[in-house]
């Protein structure tokens, strides 16, 4: 591996400071991600899945430590770069879909390409992927509270893929599904992945984890196998 | 990556964040309303008091400022002459006057007239009217003539625009009056003056024939060669009360007014400066009420618009984590909030240019003023003002949204 990795985590510590102490969520972690890598992440409930996601997203901070994006230190990019970075590169699935709910389905996966373009879509782009992921024409029109888990996830699925990101982020996307609709969604991640792109997804369940190349396993914000 | 080259308008203008703020404020309508609630009150306040003190004065200032620079002198002693009693200005009376005068500036007019009430006759119709005698090239200066020619002779008089108007007179129409003796004498109109308004401080027109001192006498009499009434008029206004004060001290013996006084003095300088210093009182007292009841307002409107951030933290977490600038945030709540302040100032705006009219009627009876550049300036001023009061209410509160923390935000419920 000598090509420069997607995100790389030197020394990564993140500390909420409570009241009754401070919490650790994450601890010295050093880790990193290849281009085109599909990773599992795993652990207990608490141990710092979703911290090291919000990480490895440009979504927070670390309290010490460095992260690099594409070998550049995100210490020494502005908001503006990261909000950007966000936007073009990362396509974002989280465990409780959110998704806007004063957007109907479709305007939510118009929504990333309003941002980009800044006018409307004026091509099938949000259709076909609302179709891709399974989701009827009438369904679109449908506000997030009128829709299923499933059909909501298919939606953020949809809306992560809008500015065809070369990066997937997943917290638990199929936390909230049934075994069956979990299956198609690992089905569409898998087909995205042979697609070329880089896929990291949190999980609790082992079956789920199959579908990764490899497994990285956190305890207590500490990184103890992979 | 595509950061395309916005410009500004583009910068400000975003329809899909727009779009966000507008769906947010249907979502919450009843709130929307109660918020907007105090920013109509206050632009109507604003607007309303604004238009009718702006209305008033310009009422007021139509009917007074053209003659703003005389002392209107009038006699008030009463003298014996010959064993009957009157009053006017004898020639010694005028001479003290103009010296008086004289001691303060150079740059003056002095003119004596003639003045009564009389019954004037034209065709079948009977008016009253205030007649004048002065000397022609006087009359030109504290009037001026908009027809015709200025009245010299025994017979030729010149009337005021409205008296022509009201009476159908023209230039060439005849007029009858009863003479001291009963006889009647006919005067032919030469000349139209310009229209003073009935309010003047100084020479109405409004009901004026003014004739000359021939004219007059021929007409009235001579009351002993006393006069009626002085007009002076002085270049430089501000020496009016000097002037009007030097007068008092040679005619009175005081500068105070009293009972046992010769002359009173009717000094339109100082009418208006007082009728100037009532209208800014009053114009600052309705500016303090207005500005109160914005501040109301404007806490109204940020309290509403921290709740909707509350409300909507998860939201804006969302949209940040999915590449939502913080200046976008920080827009979308501007919008939310400068869409409020357009709303309710325009119907702030829309309330008082209701209720404008009707209290202007109630206390001038005209609705002239209303059209006037002063007050329907408060039309863009009042929406200016609602929509930058909720502006700045906004920023606080956009400034804070802008801010979260993308995780934080949505991880709250
Ligand atoms: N905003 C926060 N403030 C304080 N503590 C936090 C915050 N976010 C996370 N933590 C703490 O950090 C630790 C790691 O949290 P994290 O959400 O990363 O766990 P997780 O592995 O994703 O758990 P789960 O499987 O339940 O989603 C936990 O102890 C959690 O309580
Ligand atoms: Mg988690």
């Amino acid at each position: 591996m000598n090509s420069i990795p997607v995100v790389e985590l030197h020394d990564v510590s993140k500390i909420y400071p409570m009241p009754a102490g401070d919490v650790h969520a994450l601890n010295h972690v050093n880790f990193s991600i290849q281009k085109g890598e599909f990773v599992a992440i795993m652990g207990p409930s608490g141990s710092g899945k979703s911290t090291l996601m919000n990480m490895i997203g440009c979504l927070d901070v670390p309290t010490s430590g460095e992260i690099k994006i594409n070998g550049k230190s995100t210490s020494e990019m502005t908001d503006d770069e990261l909000t950007l970075h966000r936007r073009e590169t990362i396509g974002f699935i989280f465990q409780k879909f959110n998704l806007i709910s004063l957007l109907t389905a479709y305007e939510n996966v118009e929504y990333p390409l309003i941002l980009k373009h800044g006018h409307k879509d004026d091509t099938t782009r949000t259709r076909d992927l609302l179709r891709m992921v399974g989701l009827t024409d009438g369904q679109m029109q449908h506000t997030p509270y009128e829709l299923s888990g499933g059909q909501q996830q298919r939606v953020s699925i949809a809306r992560a893929l809008a500015n065809d990101p070369t990066f997937l982020l997943c917290d638990e996307p199929t936390g909230n599904l049934d075994s069956k609709m979990s299956m198609q969604i690992m089905e569409i991640l898998t087909d995205l992945h042979a697609q070329g792109r880089t896929v990291v997804m949190v999980t609790h369940d082992p079956k789920t984890a199959e579908y990764a190349e490899r497994i990285v396993i956190i305890k207590d914000g500490e990184i103890v196998n992979e | 990556m595509s950061e395309e080259k916005k410009s500004i308008w583009q910068k400000i203008y975003s329809p899909m964040i727009l779009s966000l703020a507008i769906r947010n404020l249907k979502l919450n309508k009843f709130r929307t309303i109660l918020s907007m609630i105090g920013i109509v009150i206050g632009v109507f306040a604003i607007c309303g008091m604004g238009m009718i003190s702006a209305g008033f004065t310009e009422e007021m200032n139509s009917m007074i400022s053209d003659t703003a620079d005389t002392l209107t002198i009038s006699p008030v002693g009463e003298k014996v002459i010959d064993g009957t009693t009157t009053t006017g200005f004898s020639a010694k009376d005028l001479r003290d006057i103009e010296s008086a005068v004289k001691s303060v500036t150079k740059e003056y007019e002095f003119i004596p007239m003639y003045s009564s009430t009389k019954y004037i006759y034209i065709g079948k119709e009977t008016t009253m009217a205030s007649v004048s005698g002065m000397d022609a090239n006087d009359l030109e200066k504290i009037a001026t003539l908009i027809q015709g020619t200025l009245p010299r002779g025994s017979t030729n008089v010149v009337v005021g625009e409205t008296f022509a108007e009201d009476n159908d007179l023209r230039i060439g129409s005849r007029m009858i009056m009863l003479n001291s003796g009963g006889q009647e004498v006919t005067s032919r109109v030469v000349g139209i003056l310009e229209d003073t308004g009935v309010m003047t401080l100084g020479f109405s027109t409004s009901s004026a024939v003014v004739g000359s001192i021939e004219w007059y006498t021929g007409l009235v009499g001579d009351n002993h060669g006393l006069y009626d009434m002085v007009i002076v008029k002085a270049y430089d206004p501000t020496e009016l009360t000097p002037i009007d004060d030097a007068i008092e001290k040679k005619m009175n013996g005081k500068e105070d007014k009293d009972s046992d006084d010769t002359v009173f003095i009717l000094n339109s300088y100082e009418i208006m400066e007082i009728f100037d210093e009532i209208m800014s009182m009053s114009s600052i007292f309705t500016t303090i009420i207005s500005g109160i009841s914005l501040l109301v307002a404007a806490v109204a409107i940020t309290n509403v618009m921290l709740m909707s951030v509350k409300e909507r933290t998860r939201e804006v977490g969302i949209l940040r984590s999915i590449g939502t600038y913080r200046s976008q945030i920080l827009q979308m709540f501007l919008y939310e909030a400068g869409l409020i302040g357009l709303i309710g100032a325009v119907a702030g705006t829309l309330l008082a240019l209701t209720a404008a009219p009707i209290m202007l009627m109630a206390m001038i009876g005209s609705l002239d003023a209303m059209l006037s550049l002063s007050v329907l300036a408060y039309v863009p001023i009042g929406i200016l003002i609602g929509l930058i009061v909720c502006l700045i209410s906004g920023l606080y509160p956009a400034w804070k949204a802008a801010n979260l923390n993308p995780v934080e935000a949505m991880s709250t419920d």
